[in-house]
């Protein structure tokens, strides 16, 4: 393996020792320290499907007392209410302003589970309040909130834990210790692929529909404009809200590939190609997304598409049950690196990983499980060892800012890129970096100074 | 001849207690007989005990049979049978014929056994309604949106599915606890009880609760039982809120005065003026859980459906998809909002989304009949 350009195993070794918690953080909010035997008080912040999910698995741990939930849309209380019932034996207090929550001494964290556009808002208030965070993924909306929240979790002294549980799985360990050891060769590129089918979304009847009521539609605008009320989920493709439907997915992937070349941080270069091809409803952010990052001499391909059905992801019923995928060429979400020695298939949901030799020889190949409890256990243990957590928000920013780097290339025109990771912006491209951080409507502001 | 009329004589017969929402069937009676071309035929006879059937709110009437203490229950197809089956709108004593036992093999079966259900549905008569957007999370983008849909006449459950009904489907059907959950045996929240050999007990005052820890496979399988099936999502909404005329477009003499409206009785809140409608969140209502159902009849639907709001949200046979790759697609809708949500919540538009295997005390359902077979 080269030093430089390639993954060198001095920066590895360097890189993983932060991912693996070396820098105690002791809390000055002695209120919410836990004890060992203590349970953590936990609220959620955003009762969708996926805050649904993530807070039912919480609640059925047994170190854990789930005390709230929190959505702008009284509406959506019902379902993750009954599900959190039913796993610790009591409801959860239902409040719509989050503000309530954070203001309750008993928290000790919570679990951001809003879209996009509210992630680092919401979490940054979360550690100001004293309270520790899960936040989903992207971890953040633009790439200058990922710095402010790193800026806040040290500032506040908090645990921030990304919903980016893949990193959590042993053989993603497995993996990244293979190509360390050198069997694989140099490698010089790694392609990532996160392929989707989505439907493509009908005309609406109308332009805009009256606010529910029990919906404070205002607040769920937070710091985005107040855009005329639309009760469809087209402001998933809207900038204004969203990374796109690609980023909310692919992060995961982009995570796995970052981890499996030693957690570099920036590119040096950032290159889209693509667009609204096939998906031609209306939406602002691409449907189709190819983009190169050059790290040195290490390149990165990244293919994203929202309309391919022959590429498909690992069903439920097949993960984690020790199989490699049948067909790693149809995977979906699937990652290659390719070294001089080696080729290795690296694989979502518990999909393990597979090496071949230079006669296509399969060496190696290991199934693997998914990972989301350990990823859990990681983010309560950190809560109260004060330790950085395995996803902190150091490596939500960097994964998520490659996301964010791809989409600025197609907005300003599918243009190459460099970028200055010291200042986390592009070189003399001032039409880029105006992406690079939101207006923001108040009262919903992050300030420089978090 | 002599020795086949005597098998006739013997047809075992069956009757259900009325109770929990079953309507008030009696005297069931099952005679083997011969026809003089048409080969065997059945001739049931039952006393329907419902003082106020009509066209609008008839019964609909189902049987199912077997042939032997030892054989399983089997539902007896509609299109089988003759005389005052399916849809039936008046009470007193009735009568109907099953054809076609001779291709069952059934024409010498003198263990054979009738059980005569049914349940009231009101009708919903064919015709144009406004169809509104659902806000919120459950809203399937992959659909064709419509301000207004034609449906066909339909006849849909009055009241949500009980839990004696379901008790009762259970104990004709439950094999290895098959369409129960253990939770299900909360008596709070639900109250069936699995006991030895699955005899299936009520937990007492709870039979006309909704049943709810259904999944989405439970719901079905229970209608399949009664030869029924889920509403749609739009006939779910046209139930509530009533076509453009409230007796279809085929007469057009009523029209429908509040056409978009939010809620089954109009557009004031549930929670309106301190009067509570439906059974919203909190115990304000007068239930801090689920509610026997039929407790807010004052404020049904324009075709009298009770509790269409509230109480147990209801699972439709709508898909919700946002993407057609694994884990995000199967969903089901679910309407109506529950005992855990706010007032907002139980309109007209609201909709949730369900995985079709998630058992919740929330989610309930009703039944819907969408052709006759008379």
């Amino acid at each position: 393996m080269k030093p430089s350009d390639s993954i060198s195993r001095r920066q590895f070794v360097t890189t993983s020792a932060s991912v693996l918690g070396t820098f105690a953080i002791v809390s000055q909010h002695k209120a919410h320290a836990v004890g060992a035997n203590e349970k953590v008080v936990i609220g959620l912040m955003g009762c969708g499907g996926r805050g649904t999910y993530v807070a039912t698995m919480f609640a059925n741990r047994p170190d854990v007392d789930f005390a709230y939930i929190c959505d702008v849309d009284t509406r959506r209380f019902s379902r993750v209410r009954d599900a959190i019932e039913e796993a610790q034996g009591k409801p959860p207090k239902a409040v719509q302003d989050f503000r309530k929550m954070l203001e309750d001494k008993r928290v000790d964290a919570i679990i951001n589970a809003t879209p996009d556009h509210w992630h680092a808002l919401g979490s940054i208030m979360a550690c100001q309040a004293g309270k520790d965070v899960y936040v989903e993924k992207p971890m953040t909306h633009s790439a200058w909130e990922g710095r402010k929240m790193i800026e806040a979790a040290a500032k506040y002294k908090r645990v921030i834990q990304v919903g980016m549980q893949s990193r959590s799985c042993q053989y993603l360990r497995d993996a990244c210790d293979y190509i360390r050891s050198g069997k694989l060769g140099d490698v010089y590129l790694i392609r990532v692929f996160n392929m989707m089918q989505h439907p493509m979304r009908k005309t609406p009847a109308a332009e805009s529909a009256p606010v529910p009521a029990g919906f404070d539609y205002e607040t769920w605008c937070g710091p985005a404009p107040v855009v005329p009320y639309d009760p469809s989920r087209r402001w998933l493709d809207r900038w204004e809200f969203s990374c796109g439907a690609i980023a909310g997915d692919a992060v995961h992937q982009i995570d796995l590939a970052r981890c499996l070349i030693g957690d570099k941080p920036y590119p040096d270069t950032v290159s889209h190609a693509g667009g609204v091809c096939a998906l031609t409803d209306g939406r602002e952010i691409p449907d189709t997304q190819m983009i190169t990052f050059e790290y040195g001499k290490l390149t990165m391909l990244f293919e994203s598409a929202l309309w391919t059905p022959y590429m498909t992801k690992t069903p439920m019923d097949r993960r984690d049950k020790g199989q490699l995928p049948p067909n790693w060429a149809f995977n979906a979400t699937r990652i290659e690196v390719l070294g001089t020695k080696g080729f290795m298939y690296y694989g979502r949901h518990g999909d393990g990983w597979q090496v071949f030799n230079e006669k296509a020889e399969s060496v190696i190949a290991a199934p693997g499980r998914q990972a989301d409890k350990e990823h859990q256990d990681n983010f309560i243990a950190c809560i109260k060892n004060r330790q950085k957590p395995t996803a902190n928000a150091e490596q939500g920013h960097y994964s998520a800012l490659l996301c964010h780097l791809g989409n600025i290339s197609y907005r300003v025109g599918n243009k190459k890129l460099a970028f200055d990771g010291a200042t986390e912006t592009f070189k003399d491209a001032p039409e880029a970096n105006k992406f690079l951080k939101r207006t923001y409507r108040a009262p919903w502001v992050i300030p420089d100074n978090v | 001849m002599k020795r086949f009329l005597s098998a006739l004589i013997l047809a075992a017969l069956a009757c259900l207690p009325a109770s929990a929402q079953w309507l008030s069937i009696n005297n069931v009676t099952a005679k083997l007989e011969n026809s003089e071309m048409g080969g065997a035929f059945l001739k049931i006879e039952y006393d329907l005990g419902v003082k106020d059937l009509s066209p609008a709110e008839p019964a609909y009437v189902f049987a199912r049979y077997r042939e032997s203490a030892t054989a399983g229950w089997k539902l007896i197809p509609q299109q089988a049978l003759r005389g005052d089956h399916d849809i039936v709108e008046s009470t007193g004593k009735k009568k109907m014929l099953w054809w076609g036992l001779g291709s069952l093999g059934l024409t010498n079966a003198p263990q054979l056994e009738v059980r005569v259900r049914g349940i009231r549905v009101v009708r919903v008569p064919g015709g144009e309604f406004k169809m509104k957007f659902v806000p919120g999370g459950g809203y399937d983008e992959s659909r064709t949106q419509v301000e207004t849909a034609t449906l066909p006449t339909f006849w849909m459950a009055k009241y949500e599915t009980t839990i004696g009904m379901y008790a009762d489907y259970l104990n004709e059907t439950g094999k290895d606890g098959r369409g129960w959950d253990k939770h299900m045996a909360n008596a709070e929240r639900c109250g069936i009880k699995r006991g030895e050999g699955d005899v299936y007990t009520i937990a007492p005052g709870r039979e006309k609760f909704p049943i709810n820890y259904v999944s989405w496979y439970d719901a079905t399988a229970f209608l399949d039982w009664c030869g029924l099936r889920l509403p749609t999502e739009a006939e779910w909404e046209k139930t509530l809120r009533g076509g453009l005329y409230l007796d279809g477009d085929e007469a057009k003499k009523v029209p429908n005065p509040k056409p978009e409206r939010k809620y089954p009785w109009g557009d004031e809140a549930p929670d309106a003026g301190g009067v509570w409608r439906c059974n919203a969140d909190g115990d304000a209502d007068g239930f801090a859980g689920l509610a026997p159902v039929g407790s807010f009849d004052k404020f049904n639907s324009p075709y009298g459906a009770c509790d269409i709001v509230g109480n147990v949200a209801e699972l439709t046979l709508d898909w919700y998809a946002t993407s057609f790759h694994a884990g995000l697609d199967g969903y089901r809708m679910v309407r109506g909002g529950s005992f855990m949500d706010p007032p907002a919540g139980c309109d007209a538009v609201t909709g949730a989304t369900q995985l079709p295997v998630k058992r919740s005390s929330i989610s309930g359902f009703r039944a819907l009949r969408d052709t006759r077979t008379k």
